[in-house]
């Protein structure tokens, strides 16, 4: 895998960002994680504008998405994402708190790759937040970045 | 908690209350013409029904009375033609003996056998005349008498015609000169005079008396009409007004329901969004008390002592504990407003697929179980499977102190509309004294530390068993273990 490539983290609550990063943390793959703090921070990033002007261009390799944020939701960031040709290909996992089937029903309407509810329980948060990162960020061969082939 | 388990208890009532009021048709402020005791006591079908009844039985009182007055305005029409004919008839006799007694006197006189038609006339149409008219007069004493009279005065009088003949052909014309000149029959004809006038005065009378009569009898059946009309109308208005005011009635309760069924989906769609940030908001503080509590174990790992470490756990069990409340209470939540799937569940492979389940928590026990033969019902698969699903795992855990288990399950006992299963354990039983708090909301029977649980199972049974239409009930005593029923209604009994 390119080491370019990082892993986008939308999560308004810092102490659940931060539970995030201390569980990838343990495999050393935490320098990787991009932290947006609402929707709109994570689109900024995706398009590259606001904060992220000057960012290294490419997608990233995963998005975990939580869906209750501030200003722009989670389930708005997936919509917007899936209705753009260069984002569309881009892995999203759903990691929130909600287990409603409303829920779950539009992320995967919307196009959500996996739907994640976080455990309450500290042991096996760490263990679901390691799996999945440990998948999408290294087993899983993320799509050609359809930004850089063209270049 | 509290709220919701109000919540569902107002729903429940709002329920029994919608039934009620749709049962209970007679209103006891209904006012106006109820004011009849016995009257109150009908249902408004019956008051309906009672109110046409009196109409029908009006229309066919008019029926008799109209049948009756024209069956006397046809009678009395009927008299009236025989009265006009026996006077056209007396009026004819009257004229023909006169006729025939004139013709005979010329015949006397003349000798001439061409004036004796007229008298053969009388004598050959005599009987007949006499006949009818006794037929005509038939009815009134008077009448019949003065025809009776007639008969014989006519008789007489063609007597003493043919003994004037007999005269005249023994004698000539010179034996008869007298009684020429005087007319043979002058008494009688002229007591037949006197006898037709007075049949034909008596007869007009009654005529004249029966034309008033008919009137009078006319003007009665008309008022008589009239009344009964009018009395049908305000029967007719009676009913009409029962069953305006019956219908407005339903039209109001009906848009009490709605109104009612408004402000109910209001409340759930409330309480939808509730649960939905409980969902969410409630459980992230839970997650960071846990995953603090682990980074902080992490972090002390070398310096913490036994005391610091124990406290760390209870913090860290503590927040596990209310995640679990927490979720119970969603899915509890959940069952409440979950559109349910109906079709049909076959009971004896749901619980075979349960007992498959809970295998794993049995730890390598040996339970001795005794099922019976379980029928099909019409429900939602998932909803029930969750019912049977936490009796039976009730009857493992409350039977975990026993060191020989046994766990039964079957048909109590089934009617054409419902069937009712049971679920039966030799465990540790509960006092029938609190068998009410047994399906509340976070009711425990037990100290957490004897059974775990959060006390939402059996108010989920009793939910998800409400909403198919069915009843749930226990029995035990403690250490005598427990009995749980739940009675479901089958195809014949859901509505």
């Amino acid at each position: 895998m390119s080491p370019a490539k990082p892993i986008l983290l939308a999560e308004d609550n810092p102490r659940d960002a931060e539970l995030a990063l201390a569980a990838m943390e343990e495999h050393h793959i935490s320098d990787k994680v991009v932290v947006c703090r609402d929707g709109a921070e994570a689109l900024d990033y995706l398009y590259c504008r606001g904060a992220f002007t000057s960012r290294h261009r490419g997608n990233p390799v995963v998005v975990f998405l939580d869906l209750k944020m501030p200003k722009v939701d989670g389930l708005e960031v997936l919509r917007t994402m899936k209705s753009d040709a260069n984002l569309r290909s881009i892995p999203v996992v759903m990691l929130t708190s909600s287990r409603e089937e409303r829920d779950l029903r539009e992320s995967y309407a919307l196009g959500a790759n996996a739907y994640v509810v976080k455990p309450v329980e500290f042991g096996r948060f760490v263990s679901a937040v390691k799996e999945l990162s440990l998948f999408w960020g290294i087993i899983n061969e993320p799509p050609p970045d359809p930004s850089t082939s063209k270049t | 908690m509290e709220s919701l388990k109000n919540e569902e208890s107002r729903v429940s009532h709002a329920e029994t209350d919608g039934a009620v009021s749709d049962v209970a048709a007679p209103e006891p402020d209904s006012s106006g013409t109820t004011q009849v005791p016995w009257f109150r006591w009908l249902t408004i079908e019956r008051r309906i029904l009672f109110g046409f009844s009196l109409v029908f039985i009006g229309i066919l009182l008019i029926c008799a009375i109209s049948y009756r007055n024209t069956r006397v305005l046809l009678d009395n029409s009927g008299r009236d033609t025989r009265s006009y004919e026996l006077i056209q008839v007396l009026r004819d006799m009257d004229v023909a003996t006169d006729e025939a007694e004139k013709h005979l006197r010329r015949y006397l006189v003349t000798g001439e056998p061409i004036y004796l038609g007229n008298y053969r006339e009388v004598v050959k149409q005599k009987t007949t005349l006499v006949t009818y008219v006794q037929d005509l007069a038939r009815g009134s004493v008077d009448q019949e008498e003065r025809a009776e009279r007639l008969n014989r005065t006519m008789e007489r009088q063609l007597a003493a015609q043919a003994a004037a003949i007999a005269k005249l052909a023994e004698g000539g014309i010179k034996a008869v000169k007298k009684t020429a000149l005087d007319g043979p029959a002058k008494q009688e004809i002229a007591e037949i005079h006197r006898i037709v006038a007075a049949m034909d005065q008596h007869e007009r009378e009654t005529l004249r008396l029966r034309v008033r009569q008919s009137a009078a009898e006319t003007r009665k059946t008309i008022a008589l009409l009239a009344a009964g009309a009018l009395l049908q109308l305000v029967l007719l208005a009676a009913v009409y007004y029962l069953i305006r005011h019956d219908i407005t009635q339903r039209r109001r309760v009906a848009a009490e329901l709605k109104r009612h069924g408004a402000l109910l989906e209001a409340a759930n769609k409330e309480l939808e969004s509730f649960s939905y940030s409980v969902s969410h908001d409630l459980r992230a503080p839970l997650r960071h008390i846990d995953g603090y509590a682990a980074l902080l174990r992490k972090a002390m790992a070398d310096s913490m002592n036994e005391k610091a470490a124990r406290y760390l756990d209870t913090i860290s069990a503590s927040a596990k504990q209310m995640g679990q409340l927490i979720d119970d209470l969603l899915v509890f939540s959940r069952m409440g407003r979950q559109e349910m799937f109906r079709t049909t569940v076959d009971l004896a492979r749901l619980v075979s697929t349960v007992r498959e389940d809970l295998r794993l928590d049995l730890h390598g026990r040996t339970i001795s179980w005794t099922i019976g033969a379980l029928p099909s019902v019409p429900g939602d698969p998932a909803m029930l499977r969750q019912v049977f699903m936490n009796l039976i795992a009730n009857a493992v855990k409350f039977t975990s102190t026993r060191p020989a288990a046994e766990i039964a399950i079957g048909v109590d006992r089934r009617t054409p509309t419902e069937v009712v299963i049971f679920v039966r354990d030799n465990g540790v039983g509960f006092d029938m004294r609190y068998a009410s708090k047994l399906f509340g909301v976070f009711q425990r029977l037990h100290r957490a530390d004897e059974f775990e649980g959060t006390g939402i199972g059996l108010a989920n049974v009793r939910r998800i068993v409400h909403r198919h239409g069915g009843r749930v009930w226990a029995e035990g005593a403690p250490d005598q273990g427990a009995t749980f029923y739940v009675a479901l209604p089958t195809e014949g009994g859901v509505r």
